[in-house]
C-alpha cells in the first residue's frame, strides 16, 4: 500500500471548498486518517454486498449501494 | 490559458488503499465510483469541519474538531481511542507528529497544549 500522505493536496481540497477556513498544524494528517477509515468502511460494506449477491468480484453497483449507507454514516 | 484543475486525491492512491482494504478482486470500473464517492465525502467533510470550528468561535480547524467529527462518525469510541487508530493506520513518520512521546530530559514531543 502506498503510504505517503498527499498533505498539500488535502489542504488544497479544503481550501477550494472553504477559502476562509484554516487548518492548524498536523490536522491534515488526521483528515487523511479519516479519509482512510472512510475508504475502509466503504470497502468492507462493498465486500459484504458482493458476498450477498454471490459475486466473486466487487462491481460498481455494490459500491454505489455501499456508498449510500457509508456517506450517511460519515456525516458529522 | 488552461484553468487550474480541481485539486484531487491522486487516483492511484485511492486505488491502492481501496484494494488494500477490500481484500477481494475489484472490477476496474468500480474505482471511478469510489473516486466520485471520495469527492462527495470531502465536500461533506469540509462542511462539517467548518461547522465545528465556527461553533467553537474559531477560524482554524484544530485537532479536537477532527476528533469530535470522528466521534460523531462512530470511528472514535470509548473502546477505540484516537491514538489507537493513528497507530494502526498511519505510517511511523506521521505518527511521530501526532502522538506525544516522552524523550530524555522529561521532555514531551510534540508539546501537549494545556487548555
Amino acid at each position: 500500500m502506498n503510504c505517503a500522505v498527499p498533505r498539500t493536496t488535502l489542504r488544497r481540497i479544503l481550501k477550494r471548498q472553504k477559502p476562509l477556513l484554516r487548518l492548524s498544524a498536523n490536522t491534515d494528517l488526521l483528515v487523511h486518517l479519516n479519509f482512510l477509515l472512510f475508504l475502509r468502511r466503504l470497502a468492507e460494506e462493498a465486500r459484504i454486498n458482493a458476498f450477498q449477491n454471490k459475486s466473486r468480484i466487487i462491481k460498481p453497483e455494490h459500491i454505489i449501494f455501499a456508498a449510500k449507507a457509508i456517506l450517511k454514516k460519515s456525516r458529522g | 490559458q488552461r484553468k487550474p484543475s480541481e485539486p484531487k486525491i491522486p487516483s492511484s492512491l485511492i486505488k491502492s488503499v481501496f484494494k488494500h482494504y477490500a481484500k477481494m478482486p475489484v472490477a476496474s470500473k468500480s474505482f471511478k465510483i469510489v473516486e466520485k464517492c471520495t469527492e462527495k465525502y470531502f465536500k461533506q467533510l469540509c462542511n462539517d469541519l467548518a461547522a465545528f470550528a465556527s461553533h467553537a468561535g474559531r477560524k482554524t480547524v484544530e485537532v479536537s474538531d477532527v476528533e469530535v467529527l470522528m466521534r460523531r462518525q462512530r470511528l472514535v469510541t470509548d473502546e477505540m481511542p484516537l491514538h489507537v487508530l493513528i497507530e494502526h493506520h498511519l505510517p511511523l513518520e506521521y505518527r511521530k507528529l501526532l502522538i506525544p512521546v516522552v524523550v530524555s530530559g522529561n521532555k514531551v514531543i510534540p508539546e501537549i497544549k494545556c487548555s
